[in-house]
């Protein structure tokens, strides 16, 4: 009952959101640095394929560098899309976090009777 | 845990020794030296990515390092100036007040995004940290 896909498939995703929120401060924090490469983070797909399989768990979290073209200084960083980015993110990860809350709030429920 | 945080913060670290180096530069821009002798150079502070972690995710950046302009700076021609040579020069720095302050303000912004990144990293902790309250 607390393992079941729901709740593998949302600590999954909350853990990917995490990794998202990593590399966008990773790229915030290199927006001048000379020749850095934005990375972006993509787990949706791969988690999606993995529910469908009953393994969410599974589900790998790729971090690949953005292909955007680069600044005179070889910096691709654009911080409206970090900024855009992690603003989404937390809403997202508030979102997970509230839903995965109110599924124990229900088996809470239950086990009380 | 908080890596997030972390990565943030190596951005504070680092365009804040960066408004330094500036703050330096400006405070030295009127230097001036005997043409014997150096004189005062522009210090360019000089970033690199914290390499990436066995996950792929980069640890953030880092000031490796500081270099220096060109020690000979302007021979200027200032003969009331006490360290003139007979010729009446002094050597000047090299410091450029405009690239300075257009990169002060550079420094100023990535700095706050970095303080706005530790918000929302912080927000989405404590959303994490928010899991099974109440249970």
């Amino acid at each position: 009952m607390l393992d079941d896909i729901a709740s593998l498939t949302l600590q999954t995703a909350i853990s990917g959101l995490g990794q998202r929120q990593r590399v966008t401060a990773n790229n915030i924090a290199n927006s001048e640095t000379p020749d850095f490469t934005a990375s972006t983070v993509d787990f949706e797909s791969a988690l999606a394929s993995a529910v469908a399989q009953g393994t969410p768990q599974a589900a790998p979290v790729d971090v690949t560098p953005t292909t955007d073209p680069a600044g005179v200084n070889g910096n691709n960083v654009s911080l409206e899309h970090e900024f855009v980015n992690a603003t989404k993110t937390t809403l997202q990860e508030q979102l997970l976090t509230g839903t995965l809350t109110a599924k124990f709030n229900w088996i809470s429920t239950v086990l009380k009777g | 845990m908080f890596d997030a945080i972390n990565t943030a913060g190596s951005g504070l670290a680092s365009y804040h020794t960066w408004l330094d180096v500036i703050a330096d530069n400006i405070a030295n821009m009127n230097d001036t030296a005997p043409t014997s002798g150096q004189v005062f150079a522009t210090h360019y502070a000089q970033a690199a990515e914290i390499p990436n972690g066995p996950d792929g995710v980069g640890g953030g950046v880092q000031i490796v390092g500081v270099t220096e302009g060109d020690p000979n700076g302007i021979l200027t021609q200032a003969p009331n100036d006490p360290m003139a040579d007979a010729q009446g020069y002094v050597r000047t720095t090299d410091v450029n007040l405009s690239e300075q302050m257009g990169n002060m303000i550079v420094a100023e912004r990535a700095y706050q995004a970095n303080a706005n990144v530790i918000d929302r990293a912080k927000a989405t902790y404590e959303a994490a940290l928010s899991i099974g309250k109440g249970v």
